[in-house]
């Protein structure tokens, strides 16, 4: 099943409700996948550095002293990294600023190289991921979600079909390599293991066996390449097969796209305030007041907002 | 004269199961008038209604409202989600913003109206009754209809009219692409005076005066191709599977 949501807040300036409204539209969609929980949100942006956020274990295959040891690890390499700081622990996760320039694929692999089961969840400049294996309340109680300011966000309620239920396999995927970028979907990409075998060969590595984790790639490579994300997200529409309705975003926009056999539900909600965007329009009426209209995507539809 | 009974109900501090079990008590004591407030989009409202009455929602509501329903009328003021009325054997549903995917699927009997518009697979597999949209329908509308009639004021999507049987549809606009054995015939004089029976009927004055006479209306029903199976007929097969 799985349920999806994002929102995008339209006016200049931070929404301080932006984290509460989107662990309202969560839990209103917590039903439909009650697997895993996540968002991806865009704060203020750190234009010369980023955030770095990493998921040191996974509790469902690690004992936790080894969870904790790799946390260790983790810190002291952030310690001795030239321009880090602000370096904080929560649950199994580790975050830390980066000041300056960093050539993401290798930071990516000195840091996983670390320790057996760590994996960086997300690396921006303004966007950061938060998932648990879970509900939206484990979520908030250990990354305090409602209190969040930021501009816009995507998150994703996993009903587990086909990979297996852990933190890894959780959305929101991040486009790894690729600054800001991070998808949710909800469907099924019918030709992810002929994709996934293009871009094995081309050396691209997967970090799951989930075939949500495709769209990711796709799109970090599509933006890596210079494309915009209409650009992308048209490529979505044109190469991937099967049911999707995907929501993507970067430092500063969100976008939509639907598949061609509307397999899947997707409903918008848009204002001169504020874009929200569910896979139930229970999820928006609970958490964003007023009186406004909801109405479902159509077929082939592809929609960026940007700010 | 029949005295028809008023009760409010405030879905926000109910369950799904008491409002629909509330609404089916009142019902069995007689027609009533039901309002409901803050439905707030919630999925399953006011299914398996048996008995008449009028049930009014202030607001959205979710997936399959009215589904199964047999005799009673449904109002939405706000839009609604999947399977609007699905498998309703007779009663009146009416929308006045739009609906999601497969509004009406399978209905044997009654009216579906939606102001706005329906997304796709409108009338779905449809056994009988009338499906009638103001505004546009999406992809697919009318897939596998087996009887009844269909019509759609605005504009429809692609695959329109897909794989029929022997349901009728009338597009006001246009037809975004004709669907495997959908063809397009002539509309008769009694089917246009029909039609603006039906739109005066159905739709809010204002609402059917954006909207085309009746004369203008496309007619769309099955080729018959695809009924029984003739080897000569291989092709439109081959695009139907």
């Amino acid at each position: 099943m799985c349920g999806i949501m994002g929102y995008f807040r339209k006016r200049a300036g931070n929404d301080e409700r932006l984290g509460a409204t989107m662990l309202s539209m969560l839990e209103a969609l917590g039903r439909r996948g009650p697997d895993s929980a996540g968002v991806a949100l865009i704060g203020p942006s750190h234009r010369a550095g980023y955030i770095v956020r990493v998921q040191a274990g996974d509790q469902l295959a690690m004992n936790n002293q080894a969870i904790q040891v790799n946390q260790e690890a983790i810190k002291l390499f952030a310690e001795a990294l030239a321009g880090a700081s602000d370096i904080s622990t929560s649950g199994v996760y580790v975050r830390f600023l980066l000041a300056g320039e960093a050539d993401l694929p290798e930071l990516i692999k000195a840091i996983e190289g670390l320790g057996e089961g760590i994996e960086v969840l997300s690396i921006g400049h303004a966007m950061e991921i938060s998932k648990e294996v879970g509900t939206p309340h484990l979520l908030e109680s250990q990354h305090h979600i409602s209190a969040f300011a930021g501009t816009h966000g995507i998150g994703h309620t996993r009903l587990c079909t086909e990979s297996i239920v852990d933190l890894s396999h959780s959305q929101p995927f991040w486009g790894r390599g690729a600054a800001d970028v991070a998808i949710v979907h909800n469907g099924h990409i019918t030709n992810y293991h002929q994709l996934r075998r293009r871009y094995e060969q081309r050396g691209v590595e997967f970090v799951t066996e989930n075939d949500s984790e495709v769209l990711a790639v796709y799109l970090a490579e599509a933006l890596n390449r210079g494309a915009t994300l209409r650009q992308g997200l048209d490529g979505v529409l044109r190469d991937m097969d099967g049911a999707f309705c995907c929501l993507a975003v970067t430092a500063t926009e969100m976008g939509l796209v639907k598949d061609p056999y509307a397999f899947k539900p997707l409903v918008v909600a848009e204002t001169a305030d504020f874009v929200a965007v569910a896979t139930e329009e229970i999820a928006i009426r609970s958490a964003v007041p007023g009186n406004y209209k909801v109405s479902e995507a159509q077929v082939e539809e592809v929609q960026v907002w940007s700010r | 004269m029949v005295e028809i009974a008023a009760m409010a109900i405030d879905a926000a501090t109910l369950s799904t199961r008491e409002i629909n079990t509330l609404i089916r008590a009142r019902l069995k004591s007689g027609p009533a008038e039901i309002s409901v407030e803050n439905p707030n989009a919630r999925h399953n409202l006011a299914v398996a209604l048996l008995q008449p009455g009028r049930v009014r929602f202030a607001g959205s509501v979710g997936y399959y409202c009215g589904g199964l329903i047999d005799g009673a009328e449904i109002y939405v003021e706000g839009s609604a989600g999947w399977g609007l009325a699905e498998s309703m054997n007779h009663g009146h549903v009416v929308v006045q913003g739009g609906a999601g995917n497969g509004a009406a699927a399978a209905i044997r009997g009654g009216t579906v109206v939606i102001h706005g518009d329906a997304a796709a697979r409108l009338g779905v597999s449809m056994k009988g009754g009338l499906v009638l949209v103001g505004g546009d329908c999406g992809y697919m509308a009318g897939f596998m209809g087996q009887k009844g009639t269909l019509i759609v004021c605005g504009n429809t999507g692609h695959a329109f009219a897909d794989s029929m049987y022997a349901t009728t549809c009338y597009v006001g606009g246009n037809i975004g692409g004709l669907g495997t054995d959908a063809v397009v015939e002539p509309l008769s004089a009694e089917e246009a005076e029909m039609l603006d029976r039906l739109l005066a009927e159905h739709l809010p004055p204002a609402l059917r005066a954006q909207k085309p006479p009746g004369r203008d209306f496309t007619k769309v029903v099955a080729g018959r191709k695809l009924w029984n199976f003739d080897k000569h007929n291989w092709k439109t097969w081959q695009d139907a599977l």
